[in-house]
């Protein structure tokens, strides 16, 4: 009996099942199977560079990642200096330049379209353009340095200098980025009602209270969502580093996901890299985290 | 809010394009770059603005070494390789979409659990694909970047297409149902058109992610396969660098998406921040 009421109930549902079903396998067959096999890999010694075959070492992966591998921990504060310092100025910059085009009447629509130009194209091509501008002898920047001082400075060895290196790394990614962050500021600004401004000008309050009281309140959850956006695509930098400094010079610019790629790709150690890749899931699991239970307030509340 | 004075508004209007010249100054340096000649960007102080605009480097890259066809090659496979994933992940993305926002399938985990596997980081997923793909003697072959593109797309396109189904009004549908249609004609006849804006865009979004793509074209191909993401690093690393011609296959690369952030305006905000901001 109550199987026949199970069939009828699959029978119901079949439709909306056998529409969800090709996307449910696809991610299913392409992230849960991969990653399972990383599990199991992530127990294993496998070194593609010696002809041992792979063993089982139990922990012994993740305890040398976290107990002896300075190069682990380097690697994981250069991400999180990147996130912490790029990511705000982003988020300030990118308010400033919201609140001036909220502002602004007519030309907006053409100039939004034209600071996005940056977030629509290739890191790996942006990498390359700051390339070119970082150059020591022949690039922009420097000449630029130049002439501002007078003569009397030629500018950094942007991406040889270990002391700026980082700085370099960090400005391409806040050219990247900032326009994004811009973006969805301007649109919540853009929702919030014109009356609430009125109200708080009939209250005479003034330009910076409004700011303070009406607008960041408002403001706040979009805010909060492009932060945990930006969170999770600056802890997998990647393709930037690759191509503007290589992780160098030395390691002071080795994000985490590039330390990951040289073990698995240099270096070929299949079962050190997979337990690293398992403890990036575990760090990008908690961001992720906060953004799905943010997303389901939001949307408990609308 | 207060109107702006004039004085005001072309102070504003100063301070924004003094920071679009930052942010379209690369942009334009690579462009002015690709016409340059060796002598012009190997040059101090920099030349701005070449004496004429010759298309040799574009000839170049075309044609570049290690086998003579690298640029043209670059194109090819990124825009096979775009479109192939483009098209898989709207087919197989629409349907999970309009069946998560019609029938509510699965409550809100299944929603949820599709949007987070959008955040997983790509170097964690690398390994253990390219083992796989390994085993089915799939690398260095555009089908595993398709697939792999895809993973990444799939969440993506099921989000945001999932929001323009939920705002469409389902009475059209139903009537459909009663005159005797089946879900599956109803879908494609009736709701599929009525979200004809969305699907564009975020067909768009995803052939530009997808062509944009580096660290799956890095790490799963070879000689066979070389997307331009590819190339641009591939030639950087050389000792003398050919500035020119990479900045010609750069500048090639980014048409799609500057002409994207030109024509999409409307779709920007919800493409770029997965629907979780309203435009």
């Amino acid at each position: 009996m109550s199987e026949n009421r199970l069939l009828l109930r699959l029978r119901r549902r079949r439709v909306p099942i056998l529409f969800v079903l090709p996307a449910v396998l696809t991610l299913l067959a392409i992230t849960v199977f991969p990653l399972l096999y990383e599990l199991r890999l992530a127990f294993m010694s496998w070194e593609l560079t010696t002809s041992e075959p792979a063993r089982f070492v139990a922990l012994r992966n993740f305890g040398a990642i976290l107990f002896q591998d300075s190069r682990f921990w380097s690697s994981l504060r250069v991400t999180l200096t990147l996130l912490l310092f790029g990511v705000a100025a982003e988020l300030v910059l990118g308010t400033g330049l919201a609140l001036l085009l909220n502002r602004l009447r007519r030309p907006r629509t053409l100039l939004v379209s034209l600071f996005l130009i940056p977030v629509m194209i290739a890191p790996v091509v942006a990498g390359f353009q700051f390339r070119m501008i970082y150059h020591d002898q022949f690039g922009p920047l420097n000449y630029l340095i130049e002439l501002a001082t007078g003569g009397r400075w030629r500018g950094f060895a942007w991406i040889a200098d270990p002391k700026i290196a980082l700085f370099a790394i960090m400005l391409t990614d806040i050219w990247q980025w900032t326009p994004f962050l811009m973006l969805i500021i301007l649109a919540g600004l853009q929702s919030i009602s014109l009356e609430l401004y009125e109200a708080a000008e009939v209250d005479g309050a003034t330009a910076g209270q409004t700011f303070r009281r009406v607008t960041l309140p408002l403001l706040l959850p979009v805010i909060i969502i492009g932060i945990l956006i930006r969170a999770m695509d600056s802890f997998k930098l990647f393709d930037i580093i690759y191509l503007v400094t290589g992780g160098g010079p030395g390691n002071i610019t080795e994000t985490i996901s590039f330390y990951t790629y040289l073990q698995g790709f240099k270096f070929f150690s299949l079962g050190y890299t997979a337990a690293m890749a398992f403890l990036q899931l575990i760090v990008i699991t908690v961001i992720a985290q906060f953004f799905v239970n943010f997303q389901k307030r939001q949307a408990g509340r609308a | 809010m207060r109107r702006l004075t004039s004085s005001q508004a072309l102070v504003f209007l100063l301070v924004l394009l003094v920071a679009l010249l930052f942010f379209m100054f690369p942009v334009v340096w690579m462009f002015l770059t690709s016409f340059k000649s060796g002598a012009e960007y190997f040059s101090y102080p920099p030349v701005f603005w070449p004496k004429s605009f010759s298309l040799r480097n574009y000839f170049n890259a075309m044609a570049f070494p290690p086998d003579g066809r690298g640029g043209l090659q670059g194109l090819r496979d990124s825009l096979a390789i775009a479109a192939g994933s483009t098209l898989a992940s709207v087919v197989i993305g629409s349907l999970a979409a309009y069946s998560l926002s019609r029938f509510k399938t699965g409550g809100e985990n299944l929603s949820f659990w599709i949007l987070s596997t959008r955040m997983f980081p790509p170097v964690a997923a690398a390994l253990p694909l390219f083992l796989i793909f390994k085993q089915l003697r799939l690398l260095d072959n555009h089908l595993s970047l398709v697939i792999a593109n895809t993973i990444f797309n799939l969440p993506f396109v099921i989000w945001l297409l999932k929001g323009f189904f939920d705002e469409l009004p389902v009475e059209m549908e139903e009537a459909a149902l009663i005159e005797g249609c089946g879900r599956l004609k109803a879908f494609r006849l009736i709701a599929l058109p009525l979200v004809a804006p969305g699907l564009v865009a975020t067909s768009l979004f995803c052939f530009i992610f997808s062509w944009n793509e580096f660290m799956f074209a890095l790490l799963l191909t070879r000689r066979n396969v070389r997307t331009l993401t590819i190339i641009v690093p591939s030639l950087v690393g050389g000792h003398e660098i050919l500035w020119g011609e990479i900045a010609a296959i750069g500048t090639l690369a980014i048409i799609p998406g500057v002409l994207l952030s030109l024509l999409l305006q409307r779709f920007l905000v919800r493409g770029l921040s997965l629907g979780a901001v309203k435009g």
